[in-house]
Formats: structure tokens, C-alpha cells, sequence
């Protein structure tokens, strides 16, 4: 096989690997707002709050799918 | 002013719609081409009396911290020194209200003896993450810079200086967004490459001219013994066959080589034909006109060494033996490691200095926690915990700088792919950019909020006051 397209079908692959991580930010992110959600029906009044902290949670849970993609990333663009 | 914008907006914005419709149209948008660590600006522009070169993010970064001086004079001056109310109104009160919102967020989280201390660390980051990332969304940053030959610069130590050389191969560099100016259809494909394709397809021909010969040998082989063994089998028609003999022996002289050179051509105008073809793209093919001379290999080592300018004119042949990439002039900070990894440690850093300034030298028992070794039954537990929180302080370096610069390089790829998917319609995209770079700079900010917060408690306390109650 051409070295070349082996290098390249090697970034891919575990590029796309690398993404598997996404999804344990998207479950954390589902559970956050889920959380959040409820919270907002049962007590409608501290809405700005729950809001305020439910994005900050979705951030950092986000943040773990961001390594995830920084992994793939530099595997993308980054290695030769 | 405002009466006559009444109900004309829709108008500007229909307008600025076509208007993509028409650019999308013609000029086609391009694959980006995309790197990760910030791009070197050009030979030249190096930091003054230094050799260091200036990257585009440090551009972006002096810009940012450039408007932040601006603004800080701004509101320094538009405040009123005798403490007197300031009328509402414009860009001042958005910005009080922002900062009295943000400082009773921080207050509720960090209100302790160290809030002022804090909620300066908080509003810093704060603001220059939030510039920096928002730089994303202005145009013309990331994507209108030098046009560039996609080429590789290169350190030479023995002469001390910059040197471009051709890349080869997976060497490929320059360009944040890739906007190919001449050859944008060429794969690039290095002249030692190019040598290895060449001497395959001369090999190729090689073997189809010994397979065509052999063929020939074989079959004039088999002709001569069925002529031989019919002329022996049949003995009347011995002078014809004696004859037909050696027409045929003179016969396969010539097809022979015929034959074999046709074979040996056709092979080689396969590969002709391939380079051609890039030729008429405009994409370089080498430097020798036939490849398979001996003079190619030897030119093309030539041509590989020879440095090529870092701005050959476009319509030169020179200018031909390379891809084209945009080195943009402001790439957003927020996208090299080198600004998110910094903003990083002086955040961890700050964090173990209002930690001293609130627990005194105690403050590292944090982290070498002996005191209970030799007391506690499990004062092993806790040399390990301290070690933990060690190694903890380390990792949030990593955590901070690869949160904001994932998110914010993702971001950017975003846009650039969302641009060349669909060139009309990118802006609702640039609105998620608008609230993740929000997100992230405050995030970033209250993190080291937090952390500062929490170094500012003592543990050891908390432990007294359990064995207190123990007791």
C-alpha cells in the first residue's frame, strides 16, 4: 500500500476515534439541561439562576468534547 | 436618522443577502486549508533588534490588548472624578451595568476578604478572552492576508538565517485559511516523488519491452521449429518451406522491434499523458521536458535545492512550481496555545498567590500534607491527597488552555467550513461563535474565580473543627 494514503487512513481513523470522547460530553450536557428543565418547571421563579449555572455546567461539560476534538485536531493537522 | 431607518432594515439586510448570493457566485469559495499552530508572519517582520518572528495570533493579541487600553481610557474619562451620577446612556452604562452584574456573580461565589483581588483576576481574563474570541466573528481577520506560495521556511543553522525550500510530502505549511491562488487543482506532489513515478513508469516500459521481445522470441522460436518440423514431415514441399523459413526468420526481425517499441511507448504515454494533464492545470511537473533522460533527476535536485522567494511574482514560472496559500494578516489570538497556555499559568499562578496571601507559608501543607503521617492511621491517605491536589494544579494548566483553545479553534474551522459549504447563509453559525466565545471567556474567568476561592480556604481548619466536634 501506498505510504502515503496509509498516513492519511491512519489520521482518519483515529481522528474519528478520538470523537468517541464526544459523547460522554453530550450525555453530561443532555443530563445537565434535563436537570435543569425540571428544575425550571417546578419552581419557574429561579429561572435566571438555574439558567446561569445550567450553561456553566454545560460549558464544562462540553469541555471534555473539546478535548476530544482537540485530540483529533492535532491528530488532523498536527502530525505528519 | 432613526425615523428614516424605520422599517428600512429588512431592506439592508435582503441586500446583504444578495449580495452574498452574488459573491458566492463569482468568486466560488475555496477548501480552507487549515494549521493549527500560529502561522509565522513573513521574513522582515521579526520583533525589533531580535530574530524573533512576529506569528499572525501575536498580532491579534496586540490588537486586543491595544482596544482594551482604549476602553479602559474611555472609561476612565467618561467617569466622573466627584462621584457624581453619570447620565445613562450609551456604551458607558452598558459597560456599568455588565460590571455591577458580573460583580454581584462574583461577589455571591467569592465574597470573602480577597473579593477585590478575585474580581480584578475575574474582569481581566474576562475581557481578553471575550475580545479575542469575538475577533473571530469581524471580517477580514483569518482570512484576507499575504498570498502566499505554499512552501516551507527553514532554519539553517550553519548559516544562521530563514531559508524557503519547496515542501515535500506531508512538509506542508503556511496558510491558516487556504485560499490557492495559482495551482488550487494541483495535489502537490514533490520532485522526489515525482522521480520515484517516473522511474516506476520507465521500468514499467522496460518490462513491456522485455515482455514484448520475449513473446516475439518465443513465437519466431515456435515458427522456426513447426517450419523445420513440417518441412522434415513432409519432404515434397522442402525448397517452398526452405523458402517460407527464411521469410519468416527475416520477418520477426522487424516486428520485433516494432512491436517491443510500440509496447515500450505506450507504457511511457500513459505517464506522458498523466503529466500533461497537471501541466494544463497550471501545476508543475518537474523541470526536465522528458523525464526519463538522465539529465531529470539531477535538474530536479537543483530545482528542490534552489530557494524559492517568499512573494515570486504570481505569472513567473517560478511562481508555478508551487501551490498558493493566504498567510492572513490577524488570526484570532484565542487560537494558538501559546496565548491560551499563558493566560493559563498566570491564572494557576495567581491562584497559589492569593492562596499564600491568605493562609500564610501554611498554604503549601496543601500539597505536603505530613503533619498526620505519623499521627493518623491514615496519614499516608493524606500525603497522597496532597500529591493529588499537586498534580491537580498542574492539570488544570491543560484544562484551562485546551478548553478555550478546542473551543475556539473548532470555532473557527466552523466558520471557514460553514463559509465553503454554504457561502450564502454562514451567519447563523457566527451567532453560535458570538455565544461560545461569550461562554468560554466567562467560564475561563470564573473558573479562576473559583479555584482562587477555593485556595483561599484553609483545610486544615475544617479538620480542627471536625476533631473538635470528635472530641
Amino acid at each position: 500500500m501506498d505510504p502515503q494514503a496509509t498516513i492519511v487512513l491512519g489520521k482518519a481513523i483515529g481522528a474519528g476515534l478520538a470523537m468517541i470522547g464526544a459523547a460522554g460530553g453530550g450525555i453530561g450536557i443532555g443530563l445537565s439541561v434535563g436537570g435543569a428543565v425540571q428544575a425550571m418547571g417546578r419552581n419557574p421563579d429561579h429561572t435566571p439562576t438555574i439558567q446561569t449555572n445550567m450553561i456553566l455546567g454545560v460549558a464544562f461539560a462540553e469541555a471534555v468534547a473539546i478535548y476530544a476534538l482537540v485530540v483529533s485536531l492535532i491528530i488532523l493537522f498536527v502530525l505528519n | 436618522m432613526n425615523s428614516f431607518w424605520n422599517g428600512k432594515r429588512r431592506y439592508v439586510a435582503l441586500l446583504l443577502f444578495l449580495a452574498g448570493v452574488f459573491v458566492a457566485l463569482e468568486v466560488p469559495p475555496v477548501i480552507p486549508f487549515i494549521q493549527l499552530p500560529g502561522e509565522n508572519l513573513p521574513a522582515g517582520y521579526n520583533i525589533p533588534f531580535t530574530d524573533i518572528r512576529i506569528t499572525n495570533t501575536l498580532v491579534a493579541a496586540v490588537i486586543v490588548w491595544l482596544l482594551l487600553l482604549l476602553f479602559l481610557v474611555y472609561i476612565a474619562r467618561r467617569r466622573p472624578s466627584d462621584g457624581s451620577e453619570v447620565p445613562p446612556g450609551g456604551f458607558y452604562n452598558m459597560f456599568e451595568a455588565l460590571y455591577e452584574g458580573l460583580m454581584g456573580f462574583i461577589g455571591g461565589i467569592a465574597g470573602g476578604p480577597h473579593f477585590r483581588l478575585i474580581f480584578n483576576m475575574f474582569m481581566t481574563i474576562f475581557l481578553i478572552v471575550l475580545l479575542s474570541n469575538w475577533m473571530s466573528l469581524v471580517p477580514g481577520i483569518d482570512t484576507v492576508g499575504f498570498i502566499h506560495p505554499h512552501v516551507k521556511e527553514k532554519y539553517d543553522v550553519e548559516k544562521d538565517e530563514y531559508k524557503v525550500i519547496t515542501t515535500d510530502g506531508f512538509e506542508i505549511y503556511q496558510g491558516f485559511l487556504g485560499i490557492s491562488y495559482v495551482n488550487g487543482q494541483c495535489n502537490w506532489i514533490s520532485p522526489a516523488d515525482e522521480a520515484a513515478a517516473d522511474a516506476t513508469a520507465l521500468a514499467a516500459a522496460e518490462a513491456a519491452r522485455a515482455a514484448a521481445e520475449q513473446d516475439l522470441l518465443v513465437e519466431a522460436a515456435y515458427d522456426r521449429y513447426k517450419a523445420a518440423h513440417d518441412g522434415h514431415g513432409d519432404d515434397a514441399g522442402g525448397e517452398s518451406s526452405g523458402d517460407a523459413h527464411a521469410e519468416d526468420d527475416h520477418a520477426p526481425a522487424v516486428a520485433e522491434s516494432d512491436a517491443a517499441a510500440a509496447a515500450y511507448d505506450e507504457v511511457l504515454a500513459a505517464r506522458v499523458a498523466e503529466k500533461q494533464a497537471r501541466a494544463d492545470r497550471g501545476c508543475y511537473t518537474g523541470v526536465a521536458v522528458s523525464p526519463w533522460q538522465d539529465g531529470y533527476i539531477a535538474a530536479d535536485d537543483k530545482a528542490k535545492k534552489a530557494p524559492i522567494p517568499l512573494h515570486p511574482d504570481p505569472s513567473s514560472d517560478e511562481a508555478k512550481r508551487v501551490p498558493w496559500v493566504v498567510l492572513p494578516w490577524v488570526r484570532v489570538a484565542s487560537t494558538d496555545l501559546n496565548m491560551t497556555l499563558t493566560l493559563a499559568i498566570i491564572a494557576v499562578v495567581m491562584v497559589q498567590y492569593v492562596g499564600v496571601k491568605a493562609l500564610g507559608i501554611g498554604y503549601f501543607t496543601k500539597f505536603f500534607n505530613f503533619a498526620t503521617l505519623f499521627k493518623s492511621p491514615l496519614g499516608g491517605i493524606d500525603v497522597a491527597v496532597g500529591l493529588l491536589e499537586l498534580i491537580g494544579d498542574f492539570a488544570k494548566i491543560l484544562s484551562f488552555s485546551f478548553r478555550l483553545l478546542g473551543a475556539m479553534f473548532a470555532g473557527a474551522i466552523l466558520l471557514f467550513v460553514m463559509s465553503f459549504l454554504v457561502p450564502i447563509l454562514p451567519w447563523p453559525f457566527f451567532i453560535l461563535e458570538f455565544f461560545v466565545g461569550a461562554i468560554q471567556a466567562l467560564v475561563f474567568a470564573l473558573l479562576t474565580a473559583i479555584f482562587m476561592q477555593l485556595a483561599t480556604i484553609s483545610h486544615h481548619h475544617d479538620d480542627d473543627h471536625d476533631h473538635a466536634e470528635a472530641h
